[in-house]
């Protein structure tokens, strides 16, 4: 919305920017970012969700009349912005707790104790790298601000990462300035959590953990770099929470999920990261953002037509409000997620299943009546789009979705079988899946090739 | 190692901003006879705020005009960059003079 406004603006066109109550602070932030820090707005009192038709009209009427027209006719006021300091600066000398203080002060850490990004630190992750410290890797909204290698690594040591991992970030820095990704959408309501996965050699060469437990912090790889992710988002794009970042609860980040390559070898499965049209064995992390997730306990059965409905039925009923990433203003863009542990995984392929046979089976079973889908969309979250058979005239919708006029006929919740994305991780012989919520275009499933430095695995031993 | 008696000389861990910054585009001096595009991002009742602010602008200043929304499309989501990227030459197209554009919610 702000976008748009910036947009009109430096087309010389002057905009009034429509805001609710509770997010005059994120519109004044997000307009520094955006280059034109007096933006203006115009309040719309308290949230129009909740009220009347009278009420909302009486606001609107009383309050957002005059701002809009203020905005419209009356130059705004200058606002005045925080000069930086240098990317490389020394800002502090100090102890460890001075240094902890002032980074919780100046919002530059999550709250945990941070590793103090010294020079020295910073070059040892450079050295796993052949790339320049000055290359920028992505310009990143909502502070349009450029993420070099350099502060890539200073995030790294921050976060407790090792050096060694350096080849990882960069790559999901690369892939959160992909413009599919969406980082801009990062500080949205909702508040879903970015899921980050890694495939490749270099999964086992960092010993990440691929087995039991692999979603719980524990293991040095799989929690600095999620930790690392977020404070990237804080530092290299400035999500901020009270500013930017306006989840309405959010929860702290997830750890990384290797998958167990191992297994999908063993049953010919293609890795997610195949699945994103990266080449087999090589280096890669996905990236996509998530609302939440729900255990899927004791599937049971010795083959998929005994064990699957049970997986569909959870993987429906994740779903809800996100079918607004199906059929909306970002048609086709929901990619729901279900994990299998390797015993789920290893059953059905000895019955004969491969991963796509289990996507076209999600995708024929993950069907709600058509009334009730509509209804997600409309009567429920007020979206303006809900007649799904206008979206199939429209050719924003592919025909499964009208296939008769009966309000009862059931309709998937992807647009492909292929939408569904399958992955194999977690303890090896329990017989448990987890499902993912997806944010759609708010964070879509992207992935990247990581790119290891000349010399690689004598580094690697160096190091250990 | 880390001691709490050791001095660590730290550096600044965020990334330089990129943006410039710019003056916001001349107000205009009435919206008398102006032309007036409605930008919506499809959320939050945004089609019966601009209904609204039509009807009270409208009574203030009998003679402005309106582009509907429902001309642009919505300005969030899969369709966002191409439309802001369109913009400036869209808004000339239809004698844009201001722009309303929510909804922040």
């Amino acid at each position: 919305m702000l976008r748009a406004s910036a947009a009109a603006e430096k087309a010389g066109v002057p905009s009034s920017s429509l805001v609710c109550e509770g997010f005059i602070g994120q519109a004044g932030t997000t307009s520094v970012g955006l280059g034109l820090p007096n933006l203006p707005v115009a309040l719309v009192p308290g949230h129009v969700g909740t009220q009347s038709d009278a009420e909302l009209s009486e606001n609107v009427l009383g309050v957002t009349l005059d701002d809009v027209v203020r905005n419209l006719t009356e130059m705004p006021g200058e606002v005045a912005t925080v000069e930086d300091p240098e990317p490389r600066e020394i800002v502090f000398s100090g102890t460890i707790d001075e240094i902890n203080r002032l980074f919780i002060e100046n919002e530059w850490s999550d709250g945990l104790p941070i590793i103090p990004p010294t020079a020295e630190r910073v070059e040892a992750f450079l050295a796993f790298t052949d790339r320049d410290p000055d290359e920028v890797l992505a310009i990143l909204l909502p502070d349009s601000r450029a993420a070099t290698v350099w502060s890539v690594a200073v995030n790294g040591v921050m976060a407790g990462c090792r050096p060694e991992y350096m080849p990882v970030l960069i790559a999901l820095v690369e892939a959160m300035g992909d413009p599919d990704y969406g980082v801009e959408h990062s500080g949205n309501t909702p508040g879903g959590e970015t899921l980050i996965t890694i495939n490749g050699p270099i999964a086992a060469q960092l010993r990440f953990n691929d087995e039991q437990g692999v979603l719980r912090d524990g293991f040095q790889p799989n929690t600095s770099v999620g930790r690392f992710w977020r404070l990237a988002l804080r530092n290299l794009a400035g999500f901020l929470l009270h500013k930017n970042d306006k989840c309405t609860f959010g929860n702290t980040w997830r750890v990384v999920m290797a998958e167990n390559e191992p297994v999908l070898d063993e049953i010919g499965w293609p890795t997610t990261a195949e699945d994103l049209g990266i080449s087999k064995g090589r280096n890669a992390v996905s990236i996509a953002r998530y609302t939440g997730s729900n255990l899927i306990a004791s599937a049971t059965g010795d083959t998929g037509e005994k064990m699957l409905p049970f997986l569909a039925d959870a993987v429906l009923k994740q779903n809800t409000w996100q079918l607004v990433f199906t059929i909306g203003t970002s048609p086709g863009t929901l990619r729901p997620l279900l994990v299998l542990s390797p015993i789920l995984a290893k059953t059905l392929a000895k019955d004969g299943w491969s991963k796509a046979d289990v996507k076209q089976y999600l995708y024929d079973h993950c069907r709600l009546p058509a009334w009730q889908f509509e209804r997600y969309l409309g009567e429920w979250t007020d979206h303006p789009i809900r007649d799904l058979k206008d979206q199939v005239a429209l050719r924003r919708a592919p025909k499964q979705f009208a296939e008769s006029d009966d309000p009862d006929r059931m309709v998937p919740i992807t647009f492909r079988p292929d939408d569904f994305m399958i992955a194999v991780s977690g303890d090896p012989l329990r017989t448990n899946a987890i499902t993912f919520a997806h944010n759609g275009i708010l964070g879509y499933t992207v992935a990247r090739e990581i790119e290891t430095p000349a010399g690689w695995e004598e580094k690697l031993k160096a190091a250990r | 190692m880390l001691r709490n008696s050791e001095i660590h000389d730290v550096v600044w861990p965020r990334a330089a901003r990129q943006m410039e910054i710019a003056p916001v585009a001349p107000r205009l001096d009435t919206l008398e006879g102006k032309t007036v595009a409605q930008l919506w991002d499809y959320l939050f009742r945004g089609d019966e705020v601009f209904d609204l602010l039509e009807q009270g602008l409208k009574q203030r200043y009998p003679t402005v005009k309106f582009v509907s929304w429902k001309d642009f499309g919505s300005t969030h989501g899969a369709d966002e960059r191409q439309i802001l990227a369109d913009l400036p030459k869209t808004m000339k197209a239809m004698g844009v003079d201001a722009v309303i554009s929510g909804m922040g919610c």
